[in-house]
């Protein structure tokens, strides 16, 4: 039991939730999928500000974009199918790798950003496919990238209300490495690349768990435009990935066992992603 | 506050605590299937079905089931007759200290429910998150693997 919870609140619009939150940042903590929440074992916490009740747990489509409300569960998403039709297997495989599938059903899109957590696979995912938020804030209602975000102050708390899937010809691979099957990664790796006749149009490169919040290595991404998507690719991938990885280390491993992982994982996801293509 | 949802359909109302975990709620209501291990949703052996669908009791707000359904094993038997996963698992020698085993049976009976004909690696899949110190797991597969055979009706009780 969180000892010193006193209020529980289930709001019915938006606008409720974030007021409740600017009433008492300090010691009030919005709850989606509660995975996070329900671990943080935090005397801080006083107020439980829970998202379910603002039903924002359906994924419609529009024109040219795929709309997630930030409650659905990281297991109905990898389901959806609309998300399998536009994206093919890949968040259905890369989200059976998030956890267990109890933490699956739990956990939810707009829960496993909002806390910049280093090690979220979800995140990964999501900036490696170029999607982007829409958050509720001092401003009101406000687009933005999940790297914009990353970079908000800590005081800060938006309110995630939906992310919002493009695909545009991309094609994307994930890997990961974690100590067993449903463990955090100890490091992950997403590439998406966008092909023209052969060669590489545009990449994204990210890693997560390095141990900091996932980044796009756009230095790795500048240097694979033109690319021949032939068998030597991977291990270009491979030695670009060596040479601009950004990391550190923590108790769950060193800076030198994640750069050599994240290079071996970048080769593998390139391998996927020429196997796509061809 | 005040909540009230149902277990293996019986309506409770109850008085908790904003910050009581589901686990706890259960645990004190007499859903003693309902175990405590990790409380660090890393072990499994708290899994109830919420709405169908396997989550941990362990880091499930109590709040947060209010007029929801939730599934425990004690509603997996009808009467004296065991569910064919208990049948399956006592068959197949697929408990030993017991301890995982309620856990084990109501992820098995999600899958089931999602998909009767599960092949090996969708039973591995399944199960991932319910840890078993004893049996190494491979009777547990053998277990929802042959009750998946007698709910579907092709193999005898």
């Amino acid at each position: 039991m969180l000892t010193n919870v006193s209020e529980y609140f289930r709001p019915q619009t938006v606008e409720e939730a974030y007021e409740l939150m600017q009433n008492d940042k300090e010691h009030s903590i919005f709850l989606s999928g509660g995975t996070i929440v329900a671990l943080m074992k935090s005397s801080r916490i006083e107020k439980v500000i829970d998202l379910k009740s603002l039903r924002l747990d359906t994924v419609s489509v529009t024109e040219d974009e795929i709309v997630v409300g930030a409650t659905t569960t990281v297991e109905s998403f990898r389901k959806d199918p609309v998300i399998r039709k536009k994206f093919g297997e890949f968040f259905y495989e890369a989200f059976s790798l998030v956890g267990s599938w109890q933490i699956r059903n739990m956990a939810t899109i707009g829960g496993s950003i909002a806390p910049k957590l280093g090690w979220s696979d979800v995140s990964t995912c999501l900036l490696v496919t170029g999607s982007s938020l829409i958050i509720y804030g001092v401003d009101g209602y406000q687009r933005m990238l999940i790297s914009d975000y990353f970079s908000l102050p800590a005081g800060e708390k938006p309110l995630i209300t939906h992310v919002i899937l493009k695909r545009d010809g991309w094609f994307s691979a994930f890997e990961k490495f974690s100590k067993t099957t449903f463990d955090v990664a100890t490091v992950n790796a997403g590439l998406s690349i966008r092909p023209e006749q052969g060669r590489i149009k545009a990449a994204r490169v990210v890693c997560g768990s390095r141990p900091q919040y996932p980044a796009r290595f756009e230095s790795v991404e500048s240097a694979m435009v033109d690319l021949e998507i032939n068998e030597v690719m991977p291990s270009i991938v491979r030695s670009l990935v060596y040479e601009s990885f950004v990391g550190g280390s923590n108790m769950t491993a060193s800076f030198e066992y994640r750069k050599h992982l994240a290079l071996v994982l970048a080769q593998r996801a390139a391998e996927k992603l020429k196997g796509m293509i061809e | 506050m005040r909540i009230a949802f149902t277990v293996n359909g019986r309506l409770h109302g109850l008085e908790i605590e904003p910050g009581e975990y589901l686990l706890e709620v259960l645990r004190r209501i007499g859903y003693k299937s309902v175990r405590r291990s990790c409380g660090s949703a890393s072990c499994g052996t708290c899994t109830v079905l919420l709405n169908g669908k396997p989550i941990l009791s362990c880091s499930t707000f109590a709040a947060s089931v209010d007029g929801q359904n939730i599934e425990t094993v004690e509603g997996m038997a009808d009467g004296d007759k065991l569910h064919p996963i208990q049948e399956a698992i006592l068959e197949e020698g697929a408990a030993q200290c017991g301890y995982c085993i309620p856990a084990v049976v109501m992820t098995g009976e999600a899958l089931l429910r999602e998909n009767p004909d599960p092949t090996d690696e969708d039973i591995r899949l399944a199960l991932n998150g319910n840890l078993c110190r004893c049996t190494g797991y491979e009777a547990q597969n053998r277990a929802i693997k042959k009750a998946a055979g007698v709910m579907r009706g092709e193999t005898d009780e």
